[in-house]
């Protein structure tokens, strides 16, 4: 047991050199702007500021906007994901022909599909529908690749759910959609969770169709809006560094609360599919 | 508790288990008509604009000339569609060098057991999960030519986004940053995979660590490592956000890889369908790649 320390040790060292980009990060945004270019860096600031979070991040319209237009975004995506990808997987997992492998084939192979290969066709077949410059459209298209992901991953939890229980459910009356809702997504909540988690980061971060599909300022998710003002905030690192760690913030309070599942999640759709 | 059910009762039960199949059927309608219409929809209108001339008014009128096979010779015989396409695949093959050697580094270290190795972990895929945008103004930051951390730690004073090769070795370490926590995730769960006893038996024959990683390790993991590599060389070919966040493809198109190439015909110069093109060159790459992998994992089976 004695000997399991060190090693302990070793690993939060690791981590932490790994994780250094996210603490600078954090500690150039709380840093006075002079402090910023100080020799040698300070590792911890030495006046401490929340200056460029009041200013910058939270002090500027266009940033309070592109954060709500990814907050409408990404819960739309998942909302969109989870109805659309749920019952995929459940129905993958449960049935058992020759029609299904080719089902699942294409969903896997869907994914390696670029972003920039959906994001250019999608500016012409969403100018045509009046998508372009829409949350209904760029909603669309961030599920368009976190639902052949969802499935992926959420068929091993329903192939974990003994068929004997729904088909008992069945035989005390309960329709194929009770069975499914009342039985086995109870059982899947794990990767429920993870499946929602996925997607909403995914639309959260996602950069390329909202950069291809919002040419509207007022539509702009944050990442685009973010994108735009690295340049006109040109050497004030500290601000940028702030609004970036907005923007990092739902992701690093996710992986906190959910990495558990997040981990557990992917280790079984890597192995598993 | 013996359950015993009525004979008439488990006729129709029968019935009622093939209608309920029919009805898991109509559980995958959405997800098919959602990729159809999202992915291959846009997929087949991609590749069939690869064969118009589609310019910025065409888009508007949505009428457009079939060329056949010009676009592809136009872009064939341009020497920037060369360039831009070797210079994915060294952006790709160093990511993906990069990205697989620290994933099984981080793997071979976080598989021993010790205290609060699982918080360790998934703290690591943090790097991973961070929107492009924030870890390519981090990168971007760090490798500050005056003021930048890593200057600092390695003494030196190097405006890595300014030169060609720095800025290449720049975006490269970036996206290795951010890929290499998931080729771990994978590699790891390859590591359980294979049994301890073979260590124990390898130790009391004498193996010291580096002949039981060589020997049992390394050929065990192959299969993974395949696919921990093509996974990783598919994100990497396609990665476009990394890359123009950081660079914008420069400096001097040095670091334009095919996905900011096509963007940047598309959006820059309203070329959609010579853009087509090298976006389908886009997708014939991995897809090669992916046939070959499960040609050669078959005949692994088969052996």
């Amino acid at each position: 047991m004695r000997r399991r320390w060190p090693k302990t040790v070793a690993g939060v060292l690791i981590t932490f050199v790994y994780l250094l980009p996210v603490y600078w990060m954090l500690n150039t945004s709380f840093k006075k702007p002079a402090d910023i270019f100080a020799t040698p860096p300070q590792l911890v600031p030495l006046a401490p500021t929340l200056r460029s979070y009041a200013d910058a991040a939270f002090g500027n319209p266009a940033i309070a906007k592109g954060l709500a237009n990814s907050a409408v975004i990404a819960i739309g995506t998942t909302l969109v994901t989870v109805l659309v990808a749920v019952p995929a997987a459940y129905a993958l997992a449960r049935l058992r022909l020759r029609g299904v492998s080719v089902v699942l084939m294409l969903f896997l192979v869907v994914q390696m599909v670029p972003a920039v290969n959906l994001a250019l066709p999608m500016f012409a077949i969403f100018s045509d529908l009046g998508l372009v410059n829409s949350y209904a459209g760029l909603i669309l298209a961030n599920a368009s690749l976190a639902i052949p992901l969802g499935i992926v991953l959420l068929r091993p939890y329903f192939l974990s759910v003994p068929g004997e229980i729904l088909e008992a459910a069945r035989v005390d009356g309960c329709s194929t959609f009770t069975a499914f809702v009342r039985i086995a997504v109870p059982i899947s909540r794990p990767g429920l969770i993870t499946l929602a988690v996925i997607s909403f980061l995914g639309a959260w971060g996602e950069f390329v169709f909202g950069l291809a599909l919002a040419s509207d300022e007022n539509l702009q998710p944050i990442t685009v809006v973010l994108a735009g003002l690295t340049n006109a905030f040109g050497t004030r690192w500290n601000d940028l560094m702030a609004v970036s760690a907005v923007v990092a913030l739902p992701v690093i309070a996710a992986f906190v609360f959910l990495q558990r599942y997040i981990v557990a999640g992917l280790t079984e759709g890597a192995t598993k599919s | 508790m013996a359950i015993t059910v009525p004979q008439e009762r488990l006729l129709t039960s029968r019935t009622t288990l093939r209608r309920n199949n029919a009805a898991e059927y109509l559980f995958l309608v959405p997800a098919v008509l959602f990729v159809g219409f999202t992915v291959l929809y846009p997929l087949a209108y991609n590749v069939v604009q690869s064969f118009q001339d589609v310019g910025i008014a065409q888009i508007v009128s949505g009428q457009a000339k079939y060329v056949g096979l010009d676009n592809y010779a136009d872009q064939f015989g341009r020497p920037e569609f060369w360039e831009s396409f070797g210079i994915s695949l060294v952006y790709t093959g160093g990511t993906v060098l990069v990205t697989f050697v620290a994933g099984l580094a981080l793997a071979l270290f976080f598989h021993r057991d010790f205290p609060g190795r699982n918080v360790l972990r998934a703290l690591l895929l943090l790097a991973w999960v961070l929107p492009t945008v924030v870890s390519a103004n981090v990168w971007r930051w760090l490798l500050d030519g005056t003021y930048g951390l890593l200057n600092t730690v390695l003494g030196t004073e190097i405006f890595w986004l300014g030169a060609p090769s720095t800025a290449m070795i720049a975006v490269v370490l970036a996206s290795a940053w951010s890929f290499a926590p998931f080729a771990m995730i994978l590699l790891l769960a390859g590591l359980q995979g294979i049994s301890g006893s073979l260590y124990e038996a390898a130790r009391i024959d004498g193996a010291g660590a580096w002949a039981q990683f060589r020997r049992i390790t390394l050929p065990l993991l192959k299969p993974v490592s395949l696919t921990t590599v093509l996974l990783c060389f598919i994100s990497t070919f396609k990665t476009f956000d990394t890359v123009f966040l950081m660079t914008q493809g420069g400096p001097g198109g040095a670091t334009e890889v095919l996905p900011v190439y096509a963007y940047k015909l598309a959006f820059s110069f309203y070329k959609f369908d010579v853009a087509a093109v090298a976006t389908t060159m886009l997708l014939v790459v991995p897809v090669v790649l992916s046939v070959f992998y499960f040609r050669s994992l078959r005949k692994e089976e088969l052996a």
